[in-house]
């Protein structure tokens, strides 16, 4: 009965961090923005072929709100954020909402599969040097996340492209969303996380088999494939729960490069487009949702924790804040 | 976000540079076919066949879908072009021909305008583009709604003052000084013609392209901002420009414009069959694909050259001889052999070759470095030992700045720093992005110079940058200093009959390259297209779009 008030007085500090944090993105965006020099209407207004006095670019630039003080443009931006509206872009003149809601499945999509061609590639190699002979190249695999690190995910992209779509016509760059193109950049994109993933796998797995308990079990006649399966795997997939929640910033940087490459519209190409535009209230939605997932995703990590690893469990701290500790063993 | 690179030319070797662009040496091309109107792309011959869709890969779909906030963006211009209508049709020659307009009469001091309509048009939602209609175009065009967010478009005629509707297709437009170059302007790529209930919805409203309502052959099927916009024929289409020699519905079923950021994801994809065109191409690419039997076009808008505008206010081209020096520094058979290919043309003035008005004065900035070393030793500046000229201790110093909307402009620069520097110029380059180029270099009256790349449809109605009067942009910092150039702006902007017209345009480029205002380069081709083979009559109108209305695919 404790432990559960002190885990919901836990989720709501948790949740208000959350909040702050994303409070906090959105204000940065706005700060960062509005100190580079112009804004995306004058920028498009000023261009030379116009011909605009000034006198209509002022009225215009009016229109959008830009001619107030930057302090009152931050409140009134503020305080629509928090009623939920978020604004008219100021390069498209659509709806934010639309623009991100238009984005987010296609992102979504790829950094799910992205996510899943890392951990089936990270966990096949980490499984492959323990249980390949050493002269079947078990050093070659070794080296393998390094390399994967050290290949850019655009040269990836391109030459997966080259080969499957124009040399093999497996799919088109002209829907870039079917099922095999998806695939593909979901491969340009998971091939470097994967290589994070593994590594700290590879070397959890080498620390668990060298574990007293490994000895013994492979002393009672258990198989290598089962010991892994039964008993190495799991405390060594501690770290890659850590791992893969730092990996989440990473998919949505690559999405940016990979969505170009691919020709896929997604959060990337949107952020793409705005930033080159400066188009403000579309960057403070995308960088908030970002904080919103990444927050959920670390939530979902300390979750995690105790489901892979029955020593780690959330213990009311002195204070009544669990602490998410391993216990020693 | 600012990409800068200062590159110093003085004194490099001619070979270092030479190595520098080797690879883009070697370019040598077989046979341009991105002339006529309506040009006919590839070989093929033959009835045009019914049906077919094709795939347009695109770089940018740009910004916003507001009619007149978006119709200047070169990249919205091709589905406009295929969504709506204009009144007038000019062609690459930049010939006026009657459209939804079907003739026209001005009174004679071109003050007065009577647009006679075609009978039966209609926007695709059914209502009538009647005159009424044109009206609300005209104002919508010359006014904007700047407190809604709307804007004017750019380079409609500042003298218009209202227009009315005298019958369902009689249209009297008034203006308060002489506006020779009005009809022409309604042909160019911002004077869409758009439903008048567009016209009526808020901005936002008017962003979404599924709201925006034409009269042209082809209908939004669907679009995804960013993304894709995809068109699809109008059964009932009726009123194509007879110029183009077919007025009935279009050929193909569809077109559809996909974004593809990357330019060689576009261009691959062309060659291996998944779309028709690829926009954008780089020039080194297009030998290798006409090899391969794809049609390449590269099409030239109407409007001023690619050259250097010189700052007369600023040192080293407050000097006539310095600014002269520079005209003559410049090898432009060297920047057209080693930038370009085959499909480029060398400058003949300060206006494209293709304008009406167009006459060639290429012999007055001719290059020359015999008499560019002569006029820079005659103005004081001295070569030292280290190829440097110097005056009282000052070196001859400038910075280029590459115009981002011409991709091949640094190549360019870096070319000119090096010929220049030969010269005894010290030359930096200094290339921004877009934005901060429109930040530091676009209005900047304290640079020496500023690299044009500018369209135009209609000469008259550029007269007037040339000098500060009227909101002009003052080119050359002269201000009403150079009553010469005054005389012929006004002979030029007020001209209320074409040949005197002509005869102004050409006495205002010779005063302005004698003086060496101005310092052209090449012809510009802003737009290159490499094209399936089986798609076949393409037509490319005055401001070197696309227009697949007349197209048809074979087999």
């Amino acid at each position: 009965m404790r432990r559960s008030t002190s885990y919901l007085r836990y989720a709501g500090r948790r949740l208000a961090q959350a909040a702050a944090v994303v409070l906090l993105a959105y204000v940065f965006t706005f700060v960062v923005i509005s100190v580079l020099p112009g804004d995306p209407v004058t920028n498009t207004l000023r261009n030379p072929e116009n011909g605009f006095t000034e006198e209509e670019i002022a009225r215009i630039v009016a229109y959008y709100g830009l001619d107030q003080p930057v302090v009152v443009q931050l409140w009134q931006s503020l305080t629509h954020f928090l009623v939920g509206d978020l604004g008219v872009s100021l390069r498209s003149n659509l709806p934010v909402a639309r623009l991100v809601a238009e984005v987010v499945p296609s992102t979504l999509a790829l950094a799910a599969s992205a996510l899943a061609v890392a951990l089936i590639l990270a966990f096949g190699i980490a499984y492959a040097t323990q249980n390949l002979p050493r002269r079947y190249g078990q050093g070659l695999l070794r080296a393998l996340p390094s390399l994967f690190l050290s290949v850019p995910a655009f040269v990836v992209g391109l030459l997966l492209i080259q080969v499957f779509a124009f040399q093999l016509g497996l799919f088109s760059v002209i829907d870039p969303d079917s099922a095999w193109a998806t695939f593909f950049a979901a491969v340009a994109l998971g091939i470097p996380v994967s290589a994070q993933v593994a590594e700290v796998l590879i070397t959890g797995l080498d620390h668990e088999s060298r574990q007293e308990y490994a000895a013994v079990a492979r002393s009672r006649g258990l198989g290598q494939a089962r010991l892994f399966a039964k008993h190495l795997l799991k405390p060594s997939s501690l770290p890659v729960v850590t791992v893969v929640a730092l990996t989440v910033g990473e998919l949505l940087g690559g999405a940016l490069i990979i969505e170009t490459i691919f020709g896929r519209t997604g959060v990337g190409s949107l952020v793409q487009r705005s930033v080159s535009t400066q188009d403000l209230p579309v960057l403070q939605a995308v960088v908030s949702l970002a904080a919103v997932v990444f927050v959920v995703v670390n939530l979902l990590a300390d979750l995690l924790y105790p489901l892979l690893d029955p020593r780690v469990r959330p213990e009311p701290a002195p204070e009544g804040r669990p602490a998410l500790e391993r216990s020693a063993s | 976000m600012t990409t800068t690179r200062a590159g110093r030319w003085a004194g490099r070797s001619r070979r270092a540079t030479q190595a520098a662009v080797g690879a883009l040496a070697t370019v040598t091309l077989l046979a341009a076919c991105a002339a006529g109107s309506p040009a006919s792309s590839g070989d093929g011959t033959g009835e045009p066949q019914d049906g077919g869709d094709i795939v347009f890969l695109i770089d940018s779909l740009g910004d916003t879908w507001i009619p007149n906030n978006s119709a200047i963006s070169s990249f919205q211009g091709h589905i406009w072009g295929h969504v709506a209508d204009k009144l007038v049709y000019v062609d690459e020659q930049g010939e006026v021909s009657p459209w939804i307009a079907e003739s026209w009469e001005q009174n004679d001091d071109a003050t007065q305008f009577t647009l006679h309509l075609k009978d039966g048009v209609t926007f695709s939602d059914g209502s009538p583009l009647d005159a009424a209609a044109v009206v609300a175009n005209l104002d919508n065009w010359a006014f904007g709604d700047p407190d809604a967010g709307i804007s004017p478009i750019g380079l409609f005629p500042k003298t218009y003052d209202h227009a009315e509707a005298i019958d369902e297709t009689t249209v009297e437009v008034y203006f308060d000084a002489p506006t020779l170059g009005f009809v022409p302007t309604l042909g160019y790529h911002g004077s869409i013609l758009i439903s008048p209930e567009t016209l009526a919805l808020p901005a936002e409203e008017q962003a979404d392209l599924s709201n925006d309502i034409g009269s042209g052959p082809f209908v939004v099927e669907s679009w995804q901002e960013g993304d894709n916009v995809v068109l699809t024929k109008r059964a009932d289409y009726d009123w194509g420009p007879e110029a183009v020699g077919h007025t009935g519905p279009a050929y193909l079923d569809s077109i559809t414009y996909k974004l593809v950021a990357e330019s060689s994801t576009r261009t691959g994809a062309v060659r291996s069959g998944q779309a028709d065109v690829a926009y954008n191409a780089t020039p080194q690419e297009l030998s290798s694909f006409k090899d391969e039997g794809f049609v390449v076009a590269v099409p030239r808008y109407l409007g001023f050259v690619n050259g250097y505008r010189l700052n007369t206010q600023v040192a080293p081209f407050d000097d006539t001889l310095v600014r002269q020096a520079f005209q003559h520094g410049i090898n432009r058979d060297e920047i057209l052999r080693t930038v370009y290919t085959e499909d480029w043309s060398a400058a003949e003035g300060l206006i494209q070759s293709n304008v009406p008005e167009a006459t060639d004065h290429s012999d007055s900035f001719a290059y020359d470095p015999e008499l560019a070393a002569s006029l820079l030793d005659d103005a004081g500046w001295v070569e030292g030992a280290d190829g440097i000229r110097t005056r009282d201790g000052e070196q001859l110093a400038l910075t280029l700045y590459p115009n981002p909307y011409l991709a091949t402009s640094e190549a360019i620069d870096e070319l000119v720093a090096q010929q220049l520097g030969e010269l005894g110029f010290v030359v930096d380059i200094q290339a921004y992005d877009v934005v901060t180029f429109g930040e530091r270099v676009t209005d900047n009256t304290s640079l020496s110079n500023y690299e044009v790349t500018r369209s135009f449809i209609d000469v008259g109605t550029v007269a007037s940058i040339l000098t500060d009067a009227n909101n002009g942009e003052d080119w050359f910092g002269l201000g009403e200093s150079d009553p010469v150039t005054n005389d012929l702006r006004d002979a030029v902007a007020q001209a209320t009959d074409l040949d005197a017209r002509a005869e102004a345009v050409d006495e205002l480029q010779e005063h302005l390259l004698d003086q060496a205002y101005f310092a052209p380069i090449t012809q510009i081709v802003q737009r290159i297209y490499v094209q399936n083979p089986q798609l076949h009559d393409v037509t490319y109108n005055g401001v070197a779009y696309a227009s697949y209305y007349t197209a048809w695919l074979e087999g």
